[in-house]
């Protein structure tokens, strides 16, 4: 890696972002600060419509803050950067439903020297080579939701965002989904940012779990998650850590969800 | 799908409505002659000598070119067109209002203007093809541009496509399914617009072939025209499903796919 800055900045800073429906409207996200190091696996939970999308949507400069700012190893920046990559919620409308699953993985990558080993090289890391040349209309949810992986990792960013990438597909390919993404992160050492509403799912996973309140969002705790790696989905979550970490969360997140949106 | 067994007897029946059709002609032109009802028989040596030789080159040939030309100017002017429009919202208040005042002139009424700046020329002709058939491509266009997901534009923006890019690349592809619909209609309208400008002042084209034999009361050639009219229309509405079939094989897979999934 080339980046050898003598002090290691955060690969993200969330620095006291808010954000409103207009300049005017109640505020969604109000003064939202936390840092993620690089490496880090960091998930954001919070009560459902607390604000998770439009903060995933700040940081990944799809929208500007009203007031506060989000930084990249101390840099500003404005556009989406090549460097961030989103894997969206609804698998079956961020795919593109005329290209096939590898030009689907291709969108995006221009002037990249070895695209056809580096696009095989994605779909091999989410088990999709065998299904290069379908459409994504002819996938199971699971697999769509492989494709968009792949087109996220494919461009190799130090920075991934996942918006809720499992909440549209059942139990069982929600569980492989979730192996599949830790190995991936840990196989190409990606920082990672989950926003999810599944608890469970942001323990298991994440390294640091970032509680929000409900709106307009705030963080309300951080909460570190020292459970061993490689972790297990049955191993870990028997493990009395794991649940007394789960309990912890759940408590903030039901305190939060039970309390009326304040006014601000 | 149809078993083929089952495809049979429709098949037999249209069959028999028009040899049914074609026969009750030809006993009405023979027991009741006259100048507008000639026989069957004519009508089809005119429709064949359309197809080849000097009428070849000198009425069909110049029509299909005036046609080709003004429907493809039509097609290229009204995507680039509908989808810059449907896409960039800031140009909307610009263009809407000329725009929605321009679609209710009847194409055939710029006729006479077209003819004051063109001239009796191809361009005439041309143009007012590509006036009359503009209109359905640019209002499909721009109405398919719009309802392009927003999340394949946030896709597209987190890859790094410019905004000539996003257009091309994601805006294009997902309106074609009604940018094909606008096509089909504009394709009417120019036909009706090719045989209209070959009216006036042409001395050439199927229209001109028409009107000059209705002048010398040949009327069995200018039944050949229309029918032949009628021959263009079908084989070029063929050709553009047979495209559509192939260009848009993604679309109905995956409008095959929502709706099940909806059901």
């Amino acid at each position: 890696m080339a980046d050898s800055t003598s002090v290691r900045e955060p690969i993200l800073a969330v620095e006291n972002v808010s954000k409103g429906f207009n300049a005017v409207g109640p505020r969604i996200l109000s003064g939202m600060t936390f840092r993620q190091e690089p490496g880090q696996f960091v998930a954001v939970v919070g009560p459902s419509g607390c604000g998770k999308t439009t903060l995933l949507r700040c940081i990944a400069s799809l929208m500007q803050p009203d007031e506060g700012e989000v930084l990249h190893r101390g840099q500003h920046f404005d556009d989406p950067p090549s460097w961030l990559s989103i894997v969206f919620q609804d698998y079956n409308r961020s795919l593109f439903p005329w290209l096939s699953v590898r030009q689907n993985v291709a969108f995006g990558l221009r002037g990249v020297d070895a695209r056809d080993e580096r696009i095989m090289k994605a779909l091999q890391a989410v088990n999709l080579d065998h299904a290069a040349d379908l459409y994504p209309w002819q996938l199971s949810g699971g697999m769509q939701q492989r494709c968009a992986l792949a087109r996220s990792i494919v461009v190799k960013p130090h920075l991934l965002l996942l918006d809720e990438p499992f909440a549209s597909v059942d139990a069982q390919t929600r569980i492989d989904l979730q192996d599949m993404v830790m190995d991936i992160c840990r196989d190409m050492a990606l920082s990672t940012l989950l926003v999810t509403h599944d608890i469970d799912e942001a323990v298991f996973m994440a390294d640091k779990v970032v509680v929000l309140s409900t709106r307009p969002a705030r963080v309300v705790e951080e909460i570190a998650i020292d459970l061993p790696r490689p972790r297990d989905q049955l191993a870990t979550k028997e493990s009395p850590e794991f649940l007394r970490l789960r309990h912890h969360v759940y408590t903030l997140v039901r305190q939060q969800a039970q309390r009326l949106p304040r006014e601000d | 799908m149809t078993v083929k067994g089952h495809q049979i007897a429709p098949l037999a029946w249209q069959a028999a409505t028009v040899v049914a059709l074609v026969a009750l002609w030809q006993w009405a032109a023979l027991t009741h002659p006259a100048v507008y009802l000639p026989p069957i028989g004519r009508v089809v040596d005119g429709y064949i000598r359309l197809w080849h030789g000097d009428l070849l080159a000198n009425a069909l040939l110049p029509s299909l070119y005036r046609l080709a030309t003004g429907l493809l100017a039509a097609i290229v002017i009204g995507c680039a067109a509908g989808i810059a429009l449907g896409s960039l919202r800031w140009l909307d208040p610009w263009v809407r209002p000329t725009l929605e005042y321009l679609r209710f002139i009847p194409a055939v009424a710029i006729l006479p203007a077209a003819l004051l700046v063109f001239g009796p020329t191809d361009q005439m002709r041309i143009f007012v093809i590509a006036f009359g058939s503009v209109f359905p491509v640019l209002l499909a266009a721009t109405d398919g541009a719009r309802r392009v997901d927003p999340i394949l534009l946030d896709v597209a923006r987190v890859s790094g496509l410019s905004t000539i890019e996003r257009l091309i690349r994601v805006v294009l592809p997902a309106a074609l399914p009604s940018v094909f619909s606008g096509v089909r209609v504009a394709l009417s309208i120019a036909l009706v617009m090719m045989v209209i400008s070959e009216l006036i002042a042409a001395d050439d084209g199927l229209g001109f072939y028409i009107l000059r034999n209705q002048r010398l009361f040949q009327t069995a050639n200018v039944y050949a025209g229309v029918l032949t009219i009628g021959t263009i229309g079908l084989v070029l509405t063929l050709a553009l499903l047979a495209i559509e079939k192939r260009v848009l094989a993604w679309h109905r897979g995956w409008r095959g796919l929502t709706e099940t999934n909806r059901g």
